[in-house]
C-alpha cells in the first residue's frame, strides 16, 4: 500500500522534473555530432586523450594527472602528502621537501591547481597548487612530472584561495582563509573582531627556471577570503577574491556570517602595488617560512628557512585595495575571457552576480565610494553592476567559460550546472549532476583562450552512482561535451580524495616534452650517484654506513653485503644504470620502518635503514622489470655490535672490501 | 438492523487503524536524495520512513532556518487526537452494538458520522495552520534566505495534498493507510445509516 | 605486470601497422635464415657456445661499419667513458656475466651486427637468429636499450678493438 502511494509520488515528482527543466536536461542534445555519448568519451587503446587534466586531490594532499575525455588515470603526482610507492617524502632526496617552520609534516590538503600562463593562455610549464591546512604553494614541473618547489607562507591560516596564476605566470597569489594574529600571539578568541588579520601573498616567478619567492604580502582586514582569480588581458594587473564573514564572527560562523545580506569581492590593484614598492614603500617584518627546492640535476631537495617578508598595508597605502560588495558568502569569483567581467558565485543567494570591469576602474577613478572599513573603500554595488543572472538555480558556487561568450556555473543546492550567456545574463541551458556540483573544469576556462569542448564536474556527493564500498563512496567526476547548444553528459567516474578544482590543458603543450630517462652522462649530478659498476662501493663513516648501489635488468650491485653492525644506519643510495624508457626499479628491504624506493632510470634515490635485530635480510626488486625481475634480489648481513667481521660487498664472484 | 448495527462497528473499529498506520506521508526527492526522504504522520507522533529521515529533514532545513519537526510531546495534538480518535471509536462501536440490539434509533449512527466530519475537518485545519507555521516562520538570521519571484522572503510550506516544488526539493503530500482506512470506515457508517434508517422506518 | 601489459601492447603496435616496412623486415629474416642454415660447416664459438657467423649483420639502422687500420685512440677512449656508464653493469670486458664479454668480439660477430645489437636489442633479440640464442644462453636476461647515439656506440666499437 506505502509503496504504491510512494510510487505515484515518485511519478509524479518525476513529471515535475521534466516539466521543470527547460530544455528536456535528459533528451536528445542538438549537438552538431550525432555521436553517441560512449563513443565521445572513448580512447581506443593505444591512443591518446586529447587533453590532460590536472585533479587536485582535496584531502589526500596529491595532484592527479587524467587524459580527457577518456578520464583514464595517467599519474598521481605527490605534492603535500608522503606517497610511498614513490617514495616521495620518505626518500632521503626527498625528505626536505615537506619541511616547514612546524618542522616536517607529511600531510595537506590541497585544492587549487593552476597551469602557468604566458599572454592569457596555458602554456603548460608548470602547475601550481596550494596546501591549504599548513599554508604553502607548490610547484609541479610538467615536464618531469614532479613536485619541483613548495614554499610555506607565513602570516597565512587556511590558505585557500591560492594558487591562482596571473597572465604571464608574474604572480601565484595565496590568499588566507582564517583571520588570526599577525604575528601571532596568546589573546582571547572572543576578541577577533578588528585584532585579528588577513594576508594575501603574491610570489613571484622565475620565467626561466620557475623559482618562485615570496615578493610581497598586503594586509587585509580579518575577514575571510574564499576563492580568487586574476584579471586578464583589460583587467590585468588586479586581482579579486571573494571574502566572506565580513561580520568578523569567530564561532558559529554557518549563522554567524551570513547575517549581512551581501559580501565583498576584494579587488587588489598589484601593479600599484609594485609602484609603492619600487617607491620603496612598504616594510619588512620578521617571517619564519620554509622554502623547499628540488633539484633535478642533483635529484636532491633542499630546505631553508627564511625569515623576513615585505608587507604593504592598503590602509596606508591608497588604490590597492577596494572592496566591491556582492551576492552573499561568495564562494567563487571567476573572471571572463576578456577580462570585464567578474562573476560572483554567492553560494548563499538565489542569484548570480556579475560586476563590470569597466565600471568598477570608473567608479574607482571617480573615487565613488560609498563607504570605507578598515580604512580600505567600498564601492556602490549597483555601479559597479554588469548584470544578475536571475534565479538559475540554488547554491552557485564556480563558473567557467568557453570561446564562445558563455558562462557555465555549478549550483550545489539544486545540483545542476547551468550555461548562460555573459553578456545578456540569459539561461541557455542547464542539466542535471550527480550530485551536488563543487567546481567545474573547461581546458582553459580561466585564461583568455578556452577551448570549450568539455566541461568537467567535480561532485561532493555519490549516494547511488555507483557500486556501493561501505559508508565511503570516492566522489563522481561527471563529463560534459559542451560543444553543441546543449550540453551532454558523456561520462561518470569516481574520482581520488575530493578534487576541488582542476586545470586542463591540451596534450599538445606537453606530451612531447614530458621526460622520458635522465641521461646518466649528463643528468645526474647526485653527489653518490653511481654512474659506472666502478662507482659501486660501500663507506662506513662512523655508525653511517653508505651503499653505492646501481641496479639494471636484472640484478642490484651489489647483491651481498656483509658487515653492518647492530646500531649501524645503512644509506642506500641507489642509481636505476637503465637508460631505457620506462624501465623503472623498486627497492624494499625487509623491517625498513619507510617505504619503497621507485627509482626511473638514470635516477638516485636514497633509502635509510636500521636494522633492528641481528640476522640476514633480503632485498628485492618492487616493480616487475623484465622477465628476470623475480631474480632481482639480494642479501644484507647485519652482525653484532662488537663483531669483527670487515665490511664487504661483492656481486657475483667479484668480493670487494675496503 | 442487526445488518447495520454490524456496519456500524466495523466502520468505527476501522477508526482504530490510525493507532497501527500512518495517517498522512509527506515525501521529499532532491537531486542529493535521489531515493527521497519522507515523513510519516500519526495521529501521536511523526516518524521518518527510514531511520534518519527526520534528522536529514531538519538538518537541510535548518539551512533556510525552519525549525525542527517537533516530537510528541511539543504538540498537544498528539496527545488529543488518539484520545479523541479512541473516544470516538469506543462511542461508534457502541452505538453499533445499541443498533444490533435494536435499541437506538439510526439516525444515532448519522449523529456521529457527522462529529467524526466535523472532528476530522477541524483537525485537517490544524495540521495546515501547523504546516503553515513550520514553513514560513522561519528563522530570520537562517543562512540562506531567499525571495521569491515578487521580491517577497520565500516560504516553504509543504502542501496539505498534492505536489509541489519547495527549491531543489519535489514535495509530495498524501494521505496514508489510517487515513483510507478511516474513510472506509466513515463510508460503512454512512451505508450503517442507510440501511439501518430504511429498515426503521419499515417497523 | 605494467611491463608485461606494455610488451604486449608494443608487439600488437609492431604487428598492426607499419605493415609495408614489417612484411619487408619479415622477408628479410627469412631470407637471412636459409644463408645461416646453408652454410656447410658451422664454428661454435668458445666462449658463448653460440654459432659465429660474420656475415650476419643484425636487424637495425646499420648496414656497414669500415675499421681504418689504426685504433682511433681518442675515440676507443670515448668509447670506454661510455662503455663504463651504459655497460659496465652487465658486460664485464673479459669474462661471461649478465652478458657475453666483449673482448674478442670481432672475431665472432659483424661489426654491424654488434652495432645493431646496441642500438636495436629489442628486436634483434626477437628476429636475429644469433641474438635468440644468446638470449637463450644467458637465461633469458634481455639486454637494455640504454638509449645510445650512433656514434656512441660507434665509439664502443672502437674501445672493443683495445681489448
Amino acid at each position: 500500500m506505502k509503496r504504491i502511494f510512494r510510487l505515484f509520488g515518485l511519478a509524479l515528482a518525476t513529471s515535475a522534473i521534466i516539466s521543470c527543466t527547460p530544455g528536456g536536461a535528459n533528451g536528445n542534445s542538438s549537438s552538431s555530432s550525432k555521436k553517441s555519448a560512449a563513443e565521445k568519451a572513448y580512447v581506443a587503446p593505444g591512443e591518446y586523450d586529447e587533453y590532460y587534466g590536472f585533479l587536485s586531490g582535496g584531502f589526500s594532499g596529491q595532484v592527479y594527472a587524467y587524459g580527457f575525455p577518456s578520464a583514464r588515470l595517467l599519474k598521481i603526482l605527490p605534492v603535500f602528502s608522503q606517497d610511498p610507492q614513490s617514495g616521495y617524502g620518505y626518500s632521503e632526496e626527498t625528505k626536505p621537501m615537506l619541511e616547514t617552520s612546524y618542522g616536517f609534516i607529511p600531510w595537506d590538503d590541497l585544492h587549487h591547481p593552476d597551469i602557468s600562463q604566458t599572454n592569457g593562455e596555458l602554456d603548460g610549464r608548470w602547475v601550481f597548487a596550494n596546501a591549504n591546512n599548513t599554508p604553502r604553494i607548490a610547484r609541479i614541473s610538467l615536464t618531469d612530472f614532479e613536485t619541483q618547489e613548495i614554499i610555506e607562507i607565513p602570516n597565512s591560516a587556511g590558505n585557500h584561495n591560492s594558487a591562482f596564476v596571473t597572465e604571464n605566470t608574474e604572480y601565484v597569489v595565496a590568499g588566507t582563509r582564517f583571520g588570526v594574529p599577525i604575528p601571532q600571539k596568546d589573546m582571547p578568541i572572543k576578541d577577533y573582531k578588528g585584532n585579528f588579520q588577513a594576508s594575501t601573498s603574491f610570489i613571484s616567478v622565475d620565467q626561466e627556471t620557475g623559482a618562485m619567492d615570496l615578493a610581497f604580502q598586503i594586509r587585509l582586514p580579518g575577514f575571510n577570503y574564499d576563492l580568487a582569480h586574476p584579471g586578464r588581458d583589460k583587467s590585468h594587473g588586479w586581482m579579486f577574491f571573494t571574502t566572506y564573514n565580513t561580520e568578523e564572527a569567530h564561532t558559529l560562523l554557518e549563522v554567524n556570517s551570513a547575517e549581512r545580506d551581501k559580501d565583498f569581492i576584494t579587488a587588489i590593484n598589484w601593479k600599484k602595488a609594485e609602484e609603492y614598492i619600487k617607491e620603496g614603500k612598504g616594510k619588512i617584518e620578521k617571517a619564519k617560512y620554509a622554502h623547499n627546492v628540488f633539484d633535478s640535476q642533483t635529484h636532491t631537495a633542499t630546505s631553508t628557512m627564511k625569515d623576513e617578508v615585505l608587507v604593504l598595508d592598503p590602509a596606508e597605502l591608497p588604490g590597492i585595495v577596494y572592496f566591491i560588495p556582492s551576492a552573499k558568502s561568495p564562494h567563487g569569483v571567476d573572471v571572463d575571457p576578456t577580462g570585464e567581467y567578474i562573476v560572483s558565485n554567492g553560494k548563499l543567494s538565489a542569484n548570480v552576480v556579475v560586476h563590470s570591469f569597466s565600471k568598477i576602474k570608473e567608479a574607482i577613478d571617480n573615487e565613488n565610494f560609498v563607504d570605507e572599513v578598515y580604512g580600505i573603500p567600498i564601492l556602490d554595488f549597483d555601479e559597479t553592476l554588469a548584470g544578475i543572472v536571475e534565479q538559475p538555480g540554488i547554491g552557485p558556487l564556480h563558473t567557467e567559460f568557453d570561446e564562445r561568450g558563455n558562462a557555465y556555473t555549478t549550483f550545489f543546492i539544486s545540483s545542476e550546472i547551468v550555461k548562460w550567456d555573459v553578456k545578456t545574463q540569459e539561461i541557455l541551458d542547464r542539466h542535471d549532476v550527480y550530485y551536488s556540483p563543487g567546481h567545474l573544469s573547461i581546458p582553459g576556462g580561466n585564461s583568455r583562450k578556452p577551448d570549450g569542448k568539455y566541461l568537467l564536474s567535480m561532485n561532493k556527493i555519490t549516494k547511488d552512482r555507483y557500486l556501493p564500498v561501505g559508508p565511503e563512496m570516492n566522489q563522481p567526476g561527471q563529463l560534459f561535451d559542451i560543444s553543441g547548444d546543449k550540453m551532454e553528459m558523456i561520462l561518470d567516474f569516481p574520482m581520488i580524495g575530493e578534487p576541488h578544482y582542476a586545470s586542463m590543458i591540451h596534450a599538445d603543450k606537453i606530451k612531447d616534452k614530458s621526460r622520458k630517462i635522465y641521461r646518466l652522462s649528463s643528468e645526474n649530478d647526485h653527489e653518490r650517484v653511481v654512474k659506472s659498476s666502478k662507482d659501486v662501493r660501500i663507506e662506513r663513516d662512523g655508525k653511517n654506513v653508505h651503499v653505492y648501489m646501481g641496479m639494471i635488468r636484472s640484478h642490484f650491485n651489489p647483491d651481498n653485503i656483509e658487515g653492518i653492525k647492530m646500531g649501524d644506519k645503512v644509506h642506500f643510495h641507489i642509481t636505476n644504470m637503465e637508460q631505457d624508457f620506462d624501465i623503472p626499479h623498486g627497492f624494499a628491504v625487509m623491517g625498513a620502518n619507510n617505504s619503497e624506493l621507485l627509482i626511473v632510470p638514470g635516477q638516485t634515490k636514497t633509502l635509510v635503514w636500521e636494522p633492528q635485530d641481528v640476522g640476514i635480510y633480503p632485498f628485492y626488486c618492487t616493480d616487475f622489470c623484465s622477465a628476470l625481475h623475480q631474480e632481482m634480489q639480494g642479501y644484507i648481513r647485519v652482525s653484532p655490535e662488537d663483531s669483527d667481521i670487515e665490511l664487504s660487498w661483492s656481486l657475483d664472484d667479484d668480493v670487494h672490501t675496503n | 438492523m442487526k445488518k447495520a448495527g454490524i456496519l456500524m462497528i466495523i466502520g468505527s473499529a476501522l477508526l482504530l487503524g490510525l493507532f497501527f498506520f500512518p495517517l498522512w506521508h509527506i515525501h521529499l526527492i532532491a537531486p542529493q536524495y535521489p531515493e527521497g526522504l519522507g515523513m510519516n504522520i500519526h495521529i501521536y507522533d511523526i516518524e521518518g520512513v527510514e531511520e534518519f529521515d527526520l534528522a536529514n529533514i531538519d538538518m537541510l532545513n535548518h539551512y533556510i532556518g525552519m525549525k525542527t519537526i517537533p516530537k510528541a510531546h511539543e504538540m498537544w495534538e498528539f496527545t488529543v487526537f488518539p484520545i479523541v480518535v479512541g473516544g470516538m471509536a469506543a462511542i461508534g462501536i457502541i452505538l453499533g452494538f445499541l443498533g444490533f440490539l435494536k435499541k437506538i434509533n439510526p439516525k444515532a449512527f448519522l449523529g456521529w458520522l457527522i462529529t467524526m466530519g466535523v472532528l476530522g475537518l477541524l483537525g485537517m485545519y490544524d495540521f495546515n495552520q501547523w504546516l503553515l507555521d513550520y514553513g514560513t516562520d522561519l528563522d530570520p538570521n537562517a543562512s540562506i534566505r531567499l525571495l521569491d519571484a515578487d521580491g517577497n522572503p520565500m516560504t516553504y510550506k509543504p502542501p496539505l495534498i498534492g505536489h509541489v516544488k519547495l527549491l531543489n526539493f519535489d514535495v509530495d503530500s498524501w494521505p496514508h493507510t489510517g487515513a483510507y482506512l478511516m474513510f472506509v470506515g466513515l463510508i460503512l457508517v454512512f451505508l450503517a445509516y442507510l440501511i439501518g434508517i430504511k429498515k426503521y422506518k419499515k417497523v | 605486470m605494467k611491463k608485461i601489459v606494455l610488451s604486449f601492447a608494443l608487439l600488437g603496435l609492431l604487428v598492426g601497422c607499419g605493415n609495408n616496412e614489417n612484411k619487408k623486415t619479415t622477408q628479410n629474416s627469412s631470407s637471412e635464415k636459409p644463408k645461416t642454415e646453408q652454410k656447410e660447416e658451422i664454428t661454435y664459438d668458445k666462449v658463448d657456445g653460440v654459432a659465429v657467423d660474420m656475415d650476419n649483420k643484425g636487424v637495425g639502422p646499420v648496414d656497414s661499419v669500415e675499421f681504418a687500420d689504426e685504433i682511433d685512440q681518442d675515440l676507443a677512449e670515448k668509447g670506454n667513458e661510455v662503455y663504463d656508464v651504459n655497460c659496465l653493469a652487465c658486460h664485464k670486458t673479459d669474462k661471461k656475466f649478465i652478458g657475453p664479454a666483449p673482448k674478442g668480439i670481432f672475431e665472432r660477430r659483424s661489426p654491424e651486427w654488434v652495432m645493431n645489437m646496441i642500438l636495436n636489442p629489442e628486436r634483434m633479440v626477437k628476429e636475429d637468429p644469433i641474438a635468440k640464442q644468446l638470449l637463450k644462453e644467458y637465461n633469458g636476461s634481455p639486454m637494455a636499450n640504454q638509449g645510445l647515439t650512433e656514434d656512441e656506440a660507434r665509439a664502443i666499437l672502437e674501445y672493443f678493438r683495445t681489448l
